[in-house]
């Protein structure tokens, strides 16, 4: 959806720019940057989105996609916190069936 | 999504049960969301079967007690982004199927602790971006099935030892983003599920020998911005280590043996450190390793052993005093790509014969004196070939003849009187700046594909000056003549760019025939 009105810049926002939203979010929020057309649009949350985990650092946090496969929230970049339905989690990774010498638990866990 | 029903106060004997409350966006399936709405208090009247509720990013100071009786199969509830500074005890009382809770970005100065006690299905509290300076002894008493928790970016100045220690299911924490400067030994004893620890940005200077003790399945530490002066022995105590990072610290020595224990490794981020000293052994038998890299051990003389490390695909040591390259490198690395052996003080060059994937080689800034036969022998994936800044004389004629995939080759500021050309077929970039021996012509037909070429001399570029097909047939015969009238005139390629240029004289079109 390509919006010709420069998009308003969510609560949070430090330093909003007419173009690509929120530059600079005010401290300990994370940024996640929203594609809208050819254009990038800066948004400052508390919690990432689905599918994203925020990583903190000293000068900014930021929403980053979570990529670890059959994976619908991340903890970290390689650790998982939720699989996909149907899925088990092991040391945060998510397998069709538990990894030899291991069995299911109560809560779709190896 | 449904519209919000008439909003009857939670709890209060409604006639017809709620199914949302106008302050927010339900959906079919019981999640909730009432985010970025100004509210000051929790919304009332939302369906008992709400299992997702979204009160984040909202004006919201504290919890009064039973505030989520009537919602007692809410698996997931977000508070973050308010100002809660007060969660009483009784809050959360009736969450028996709270699975996931996040308080972060809140103004909490301790672990609202007795408000957690009954949350028996806990799997994910997040505690990040508060105030928190303690962390009461009987904090995660009752979360039996606590997975993961977020302790980052607060104001603990040591790690909370006697809370964590009956936490035996927990797999991830992150304590990074506070003020601990110290890790005492067992800090973690019982943590045997643990797999991931974050404890960057903090202020450890020291660490116990036995500190990270118990913690027999960790996969990932993350050390990096801190203050360490010692490099971290206690991770010899994490046999299932893979990503190990403690960039950006205060540590001059790898000692020897330094990651023997630690065999699963796959990434070491060691960068930003003074790094003066690296045991010769300390990389050895490490087969998952895929990249290494080393700079400014400057006190350093030996190339490191990497025996074993048998899938390094890039090697970056630069800045050090090492003088030689193992002659048999390139007998454990055969997946090598990439390596970056600038800024040393090497001499001499083994063959990278058995190096077969290598696509890229710097070694740029240091004494090498030549280039033999078979130091570039059977290389066909080499695309990249950095010698600059050497004071190599001599470079064997079939130094080259197997780079048939070479696009880019660096010889610039050497001692070289002549170049080989032989086998550079693909060529595209050369540079011989600095080469002030390099007084002949350039062969130009035995580069077909060069299109950036940087010489001693202006006049080596009248070799390369880009002919224009366009020119009218008469241009052309007097051309010709120029080059002694041959009849199948080898065709200059279009060299795109050539330094430096012979300049506002011309001296191609008047001294042409003298030199060619």
């Amino acid at each position: 959806i390509s919006t010709e009105v420069p998009p308003s810049c969510s609560n949070g926002c430090e330093h909003c720019s007419e173009y690509n939203g929120c530059l600079k979010c005010r401290p300990r929020l994370f940024i996640l940057l929203e594609r809208n057309d050819i254009r990038q649009i800066g948004i400052c949350l508390a919690a990432c989105p689905v599918g994203y985990y925020g990583i903190r650092n000293r000068d900014m946090n930021k929403c980053t996609q979570c990529k670890i496969e059959n994976c619908e929230a991340c903890f970290s970049r390689n650790f998982c916190t939720k699989c996909k339905e149907g899925l088990y989690s092991h040391r945060g990774r998510c397998f069709s069936s538990c990894p030899e010498g291991f069995t299911v638990n109560g809560t779709m866990e190896c | 999504l449904c519209v919000g029903g008439q909003a009857a106060a939670a709890g209060e004997g409604q006639s017809t049960p709620a199914t949302c409350s106008p302050l927010c966006r339900c959906d079919e399936d019981g999640g909730a969301d009432c985010s970025g709405r100004g509210l000051t208090s929790v919304p009332t009247g939302l369906s008992a079967f709400t299992y997702y509720l979204d009160i984040s990013m909202n004006n919201i100071t504290e919890l009064p007690a039973n505030v989520f009786r009537n919602l007692p199969y809410l698996e997931e509830l977000r508070l973050a982004g308010n100002d809660l500074a007060f969660i009483h005890p009784e809050a959360l009382s009736g969450l028996h199927q709270l699975k996931v809770l996040m308080l972060q970005n809140n103004q909490l100065k301790t672990v609202p602790s007795a408000a957690l006690k009954n949350l028996n299905a806990l799997q994910s509290l997040r505690l990040d971006a508060n105030h928190i300076t303690s962390v009461p002894e009987d904090s995660f008493e009752g979360l039996q099935q606590l997975r993961h928790l977020w302790l980052d970016d607060n104001s603990l100045t040591e790690v909370p030892i006697s809370p964590l220690q009956h936490q035996s299911n927990l797999q991830a924490l992150t304590l990074a983003l506070n003020r601990i400067t110290h890790i005492p030994d067992n800090a973690f004893a019982n943590l045997s599920s643990l797999v991931v620890l974050h404890l960057h940005n903090n202020r450890i200077q020291e660490i116990g020998k036995n500190c990270f003790n118990g913690l027999d399945n960790l996969e990932t530490l993350d050390l990096n911005f801190n203050n360490l002066k010692i490099f971290p022995e206690a991770i010899q105590m994490l046999p299932k280590l893979k990503e190990l990072g403690f960039h950006s610290n205060n540590i001059a020595s790898i000692p020897e043996g330094a990651f023997c224990r630690n065999s699963l490794l796959r990434t070491i981020h060691l960068f930003d450190n003074p790094l003066s000293f690296v045991g010769t052994t300390a990389f050895q038998n490490l087969s998952d390793l895929h990249s290494l890299m080393l700079r400014g051990a400057s006190m350093m003389q030996d190339f490191p052993s990497l025996t074993g490390t048998i899938n390094l695909e890039s090697l970056t040591l630069t800045g050090t005093k090492i003088r030689s390259i193992p002659a048999d490198l390139c007998e454990d690395l055969t997946v090598l790509r990439t390596v970056d052996l600038s800024y040393n003080d090497i001499e001499d060059l083994p063959s990278f014969q058995g190096c077969v994937r290598l696509q890229d080689i710097n070694l740029q800034h240091n004494q090498i004196k030549q280039i033999d036969r078979g130091t570039f022998q059977g290389m066909t994936s080499l695309r990249v070939l950095d010698l600059s800044r050497n004071q190599i004389k001599f470079i064997h004629r079939d130094a080259f003849l197997s780079l048939s995939a070479l696009t880019n080759l660096d010889l610039s500021l050497n001692s070289l009187a002549s170049v080989p050309t032989a086998g550079l077929s693909a060529l595209n970039q050369l540079k011989l700046t600095g080469n002030m021996e390099l007084r002949n012509g350039l062969m130009s037909k035995t580069l077909p594909k060069l299109r950036s070429i940087t010489v001693p001399y202006a006049y080596q570029c009248c070799a390369f000056v880009a002919y224009d097909s366009a020119v009218n047939p008469a241009e052309d015969d007097e051309r010709r003549n120029a080059f002694g009238g041959e009849e199948d005139m080898e065709r200059i390629p279009m060299v795109m760019h050539c330094s430096p240029l012979p300049g506002a004289f011309k001296p191609c079109e008047h001294l042409l025939g003298s030199w060619m």
